[in-house]
């Protein structure tokens, strides 16, 4: 995987850890305004950025579009990456 | 919610609830494992 | 249902092969306190809890230790990768590669497999979170543990996150708790 694309995932990884701990913030504390907005707002951004990330490198998950052939068995796998 | 002006009762095991103020950015709230820094409680290593 | 997602939660690195730190890490992915014991502990308590807090939160903690498990297995992978039999002898793998060759299973330290044993849910939902509670702590104490046991920054850097990842776990289940603990007091009140 070269720099370009590890650094995205990072990124990826990084917005998508926000947005499961505001998540899980929100389970027990459903009526917090402020946190819910704040979690709206990165769901956003998550959004965008993993748009950007799959229209480059490939589906990173069920449901999205594949050119041909098919990506999804793309290596490397999760546990095959250099994260260096 | 309980706060902790409350009477607490006995036999019983009390959680103060998190009251959300601020959070890292997302790298860094990755790096430590939390984007919250009142539950950023680090581990410091030492001979045993 | 659930979707996977082809990455992981954290860049897992381990700065060099290493058979004895996956001997020990591999109780992290089938061991008493690990990752596959927890996974399954929160998601089949759920069924039973009382308020929509409760059900989020151990479906999300459930699934969130399932990442883990993937983390841990990476782990164990890399420190695992291209080692010789030699060397796999020499760590006390020995007996872990005549039943698994490199193979990811679900063991303890000492080869014990993952029993259901290790878990429990208690039809009490008061009981099942104290029990939720007790896992963090006790994953928490094993990472502590196995970063006492390693002297590799890259793979204690992994180590570090999922330690804290037990902290955040360990609050959400005791706010999860006086939720919980309210709501069966107003019960009581005819």
């Amino acid at each position: 995987m070269n720099r370009e694309q590890l650094c995205q995932l990072k990124e990826l990884m990084a917005l998508e850890f926000t947005a499961l701990e505001l998540h899980l913030y929100l389970d027990t504390h459903p009526t917090d305004q402020r946190a819910l907005m704040d979690y709206n707002s990165v769901v956003q951004q998550l959004t965008i950025a993993r748009q950007r990330y799959q229209e480059r490198y490939g589906p990173i998950t069920y449901g999205e579009p594949s050119a041909y052939p098919w990506q999804w068995i793309n290596e490397p796998w999760p546990w095959e990456i250099c994260y260096e | 919610m309980y706060s902790p002006n409350d009477q607490m009762r006995l036999a019983r095991a009390y959680v103060p609830f998190q009251i959300y103020s601020e959070r890292l950015n997302p790298m860094e709230g990755l790096m430590k494992g939390t984007i919250f820094p009142e539950l950023y409680f680090p581990y410091r290593e030492h001979k045993r | 249902m659930w979707v996977y997602e082809k990455k992981l939660q954290y860049p897992a690195k381990v700065g060099r092969a290493n058979l004895q730190m996956a001997k020990y890490l591999i109780t992290q992915y089938g061991g008493p306190d690990g990752e596959l014991a927890a996974a399954l502990r929160y998601l089949t308590q759920r069924y039973n809890m009382p308020t929509p807090q409760a059900k989020g939160i151990l479906t999300d903690i459930g699934t969130e230790e399932m990442a883990h498990l993937e983390i841990i297995a990476t782990l164990v992978f890399k420190l695992m990768e291209r080692a010789t039999v030699d060397e796999i002898k020499r760590a006390g793998l020995g007996g872990y590669y005549a039943d698994h060759d490199k193979s990811l299973f679900y063991v303890n330290g000492d080869g014990v497999p993952w029993t259901a044993a290790y878990i429990q849910a208690k039809g009490d939902p008061v009981a099942d979170l104290h029990e939720d509670m007790a896992a963090e702590e006790k994953a928490r104490a094993t990472y502590q543990w196995l970063i006492d046991l390693s002297d590799d920054p890259d793979l204690n850097d992994t180590l570090k996150f999922l330690r804290e990842r037990e902290i955040v776990h360990f609050q959400r289940f005791g706010e999860t708790l006086q939720i919980v603990q309210e709501y069966i007091d107003c019960k009581k009140v005819y």
